[in-house]
């Protein structure tokens, strides 16, 4: 029995800083099964790969691989290959400037007898795996000139270069492939699966699971939810699995009367989106929902300036205006929480003042010179009413909590006074204390009849916030909802909305 | 609640880290100086300490120019050679060209500011990496001073404009208090202008600086000219010094300068910085090869030492940046090991 046992996941619980990732999950994989993992955004799959494939040490408990009936543990990445454990991660982990064959035989191109890379072979070995997998594409073709889709088969078919694979982990292989790829990396997985392989599948994509997988296992919270035989579930019964949960109480808060209209975007079109329309009232909160990928941020990202508008129209209070750049969008008032703090949100060496007051620092200064009087009063200000825990104004921002973070964030739109603000995930990363808090001020945010689009994968709290919602796919405008069908909506149905191939075609 | 107070924790443990790199610059400054004067008969004689400030005066100059650029995250290799071109312009202009001190002055300054733009057009508008961009124009710039001056010394200068770097005011040389005047002027800048903020939130990210609306062109050009000015008036301050341009004027200062940045707290990384910190590693650098020459000790030996410095300052430039990830590291050996 302990022979056919492939992967034992024994009580794994993952911490970060003010946030349980994974509360103790535990599986076992057998040779040759192929294992869907299924959940939400933020269940923790994507956590429990890392601590699998030896990325992220765990808190407690532990992951162990079968190598010829002794039972071991990654401790690095380098680990896992010589455990023979192989991942292929949703965002395409490849050197761009290398050519197909390199990519391929990364770290072990094959040499001649003087020690020098043996470039015939390379791409005649090369060659051999692009026709397995019917890539049209040349073994010294450069990665940065293919398409996403080819790079992305680029990274699966580069799988197949090793040897002594026990187990290979799909992180959403599908999201960017079209058809005909899809059944190629299908066919794949069946063949890997007959060399008594093992696989781990995770994707949003339930038909997939269902079509592919022998064994799903669903994931929610941070928690096992259970793990059932394909054969006895339906995409339905995952759904409801995988969602089943009571809506919590943080997410009721008082709703406004809506106003007047304060942002109105008509057929906007940019690099991933496509014939995008909304519209945004006074005191109004407007969920965004939509998959990985489905282009939410960037449209959002389009109308603070961020990203090029390729076309389209755009009215802030009934007047049509032009968004060329950030201090374009700084100006007619629109405040944008970024979806990843760290990277542009906040200046992470600085202090809690600056970061404060960086957003704002044309308002305090006179002839680019600051009022360093009012630049701390405010600091001081935005602290204590956003109850910001840190020493003091001074401290780096680095520091501090994602909690604390966030809350600099919002503090540094607010010294602008913005009539539209934006948040883009604005609780990833942060406890539930700072959540609730969060939660709060955007209630108060609506009540002073400031126009909100809160975008967030997370269902529960998107269809929580919101007064109506908006869902994208693909690109695309997929749905909306609006206030009165909203608390008669199930999750199910906006996650089926969301989860809708967009086909082109059908559209025109 | 634990987390908080583990982060009140590190923090506090790092400040006193940050502490200590200012004390133990003053620190080192003060025992080289005492080694100094009791060890030999030179070093503490006014000849020779005035000649410490006139040499710190000029690299000082260089260093807060070299320190504004570091701070917006990026590197300018080109500054030993602006100062040099700078130095000819003034020699030229009052030797060769008929020109008074002050249109002599103007023009010089003016050059600095010109190839400061030239190097900030290559950093922004053909997004070359600072380092490989100044290194270019660097080559450029050397190549050109020796074109002009025909790979010799220029001499001529106004008698007037040298002694102003010959004289003192108090035992305390002119050049020195131009050094402090421009010290506590651009410490002003960084501190009460929406300028000095934003070399700051550059430095902390490009895309943070976007994303709040700070233009990274205007920036960029702001800073580079800017840095460009400081080594037109560096490049002044030698030509009077040394009374003549010579083609190797200013050459290896740029070595020097990014030391005593460095040394000063400033992050290669970008973000950090500070003019206090870069004149105390002014100081630090000049005096540790004037203390050198003072025992004795071979000029090529003397540029080793110097070397071992800047390496120490640039490791431990490193471990400011990476200390979390450093104490990760301890952490996660001494679990497994448990």
């Amino acid at each position: 029995m302990e022979d056919s046992i492939i992967l034992k996941i024994d009580n794994i619980v993952k911490t970060y800083p003010g946030v349980r990732a994974l509360k103790g999950i535990s599986t076992t994989i057998k040779k040759g099964e192929v294992r869907a993992l299924v959940g939400e955004n933020g269940a923790g799959k994507s956590t429990l790969i890392k601590c699998i494939m030896g990325v992220e040490e765990p808190t407690e408990g532990s992951v162990q691989i079968n190598v010829n009936g002794e039972f071991c543990s990654a401790k690095s990445v380098l680990d896992a290959a010589k455990l023979g454990m192989y991942a292929n991660y949703q965002h395409v982990n490849i050197a761009k400037d290398l050519t197909v064959a390199e990519n391929y035989y990364l770290g072990h191109l094959p040499k001649n007898n003087l020690g020098i890379v043996d470039w015939k072979k390379l791409n005649a070995e090369s060659q051999k795996i692009i026709d397995k997998f019917n890539l049209a594409i040349n073994p010294q073709d450069v990665i940065s000139q293919l398409p996403v889709a080819m790079q992305a088969m680029i990274t699966i078919s580069k799988i197949s270069v090793n040897q002594n694979i026990r187990l290979v982990i799909f992180d959403e292989p599908t999201a960017l492939l079209e058809n005909d790829k899809v059944q190629t990396l299908f066919h794949y997985i069946k063949e890997l699966k007959e060399q008594g392989v093992s696989i781990i599948y995770i994707s949003h994509r339930l038909e997939e699971v269902i079509e592919i997988c022998d064994t799903v296992t669903i994931m929610k919270d941070g928690e096992h939810v259970e793990t059932k035989n394909v054969s006895e579930v339906n995409k339905d019964y995952l759904i409801a699995k995988m969602v089943g949960r009571k809506m919590v109480d943080i997410y009721n808060i008082q709703h406004q009367k809506p106003g007047d209209e304060i942002l109105k975007v008509c057929n906007l079109f940019g690099e991933k989106f496509k014939d995008v329309s909304f519209s945004l009232h006074k005191g109004e909160i407007l969920g965004f929902f939509g998959l990985v990928g489905a282009g939410r941020s960037e449209v959002m990202r389009a109308i603070f300036g961020a990203e090029k508008i390729y076309s389209g129209d755009i009215f802030i209070s009934g007047k049509k205006i032009k968004i060329n750049s950030v201090r374009d969008a700084m100006m007619h008032k629109i405040g944008f929480l970024t979806e990843d703090r760290r990277s542009d949100g906040l200046a992470l060496s600085q202090s809690v003042e600056l970061n404060i007051n960086m957003y704002s620092y044309d308002l305090i200064s006179f002839l680019g010179i600051v009022d360093l009087k009012k630049e701390r009063k405010r600091a001081i200000e935005y602290q204590e009413k956003m109850r910001i825990k840190t020493p003091n104004v001074k401290q780096i921002v680095n520091y501090l909590s994602g909690g604390n973070q966030q809350k600099v964030v919002i503090s540094k739109l607010l010294c602008r006074d913005p009539d539209i603000l934006i948040f883009d995930e604005p609780t990833v990363g942060i406890d539930v204390g700072a959540k609730e808090e969060i939660f709060k001020l955007i209630e108060s945010l609506a009540a002073q009849g400031k126009g909100i689009i809160i975008i967030s994968s997370y269902l529960p709290e998107a269809m929580g916030l919101s007064d109506r919602m908006v869902i994208m796919a693909e690109g695309h405008i997929a749905g909306s909802v609006e206030a009165d069908e909203l608390k008669q909506m199930r999750e199910e149905d906006i996650l089926r909305v969301a989860s809708t191939i967009y086909d082109e075609e059908v559209a025109q | 609640m634990k987390v908080e107070e583990k982060g009140l924790a590190k923090r506090d443990s790092l400040k006193k880290i940050m502490m200590k790199t200012e004390v133990s610059i003053m620190f080192i400054i003060g025992i080289l100086f005492i080694f100094a004067s009791l060890g030999t008969q030179n070093f503490l004689t006014s000849y020779n300490l005035t000649n410490i400030l006139k040499q710190c005066a000029i690299i000082g100059v260089i260093s807060i120019a070299q320190t504004c650029i570091i701070i917006t995250g990026g590197i300018d290799i080109s500054c030993g050679a602006i100062v040099g071109f700078s130095t000819l312009m003034v020699a030229m202009g009052q030797a060769r060209w008929g020109m008074g001190i002050v249109p002599s002055i103007f023009v010089a300054v003016v050059t600095g500011v010109i190839w400061g733009a030239v190097n900030a057009a290559l950093i922004h508008e053909f997004k070359v990496p600072a380092f490989v961009a100044t290194l270019g124009t660097q080559t450029i710039i050397r190549g050109l001073i020796k074109v002009i001056s025909n790979g010799g010394t220029v001499s001529g200068i106004a008698p007037q404009f040298a002694d102003f770097a010959s004289s003192n005011i108090l035992f305390i040389p002119k050049l020195a208090f131009v050094w402090g005047t421009i010290s506590v002027l651009v410490f002003l800048l960084l501190r009460y202008t929406i300028f000095g903020r934003n070399l700051f939130v550059l430095g902390s990210g490009v895309e943070v600086a976007r994303l709040n609306g700070i233009s990274i062109r205007k920036t960029t050009y702001a800073a580079y000219a800017f840095a460009g000015l400081l080594y037109g008036i560096a490049g002044v301050m030698l030509a009077a010094r040394i009374n003549s341009a010579i083609p190797t004027a200013g050459e290896a200062y740029e070595t020097n300068a990014i030391a005593a940045s460095v040394l000063g707290g400033a992050s290669l990384a970008g973000g950090l910085g500070s003019i206090a910190g870069t004149a105390l590693g002014t100081v630090l650098i000049i005096l540790i090869d004037n203390v050198g020459t003072q025992f004795g000790i071979h000029s090529f030996v003397m540029q080793v030492i110097t070397g071992c410095v800047i390496v120490v300052a640039i490791v431990a430039d490193q471990l400011k940046k990476h200390p979390i990830g450093l104490m990760n590291h301890l952490k996660r050996s001494k679990k497994t090991t448990t």
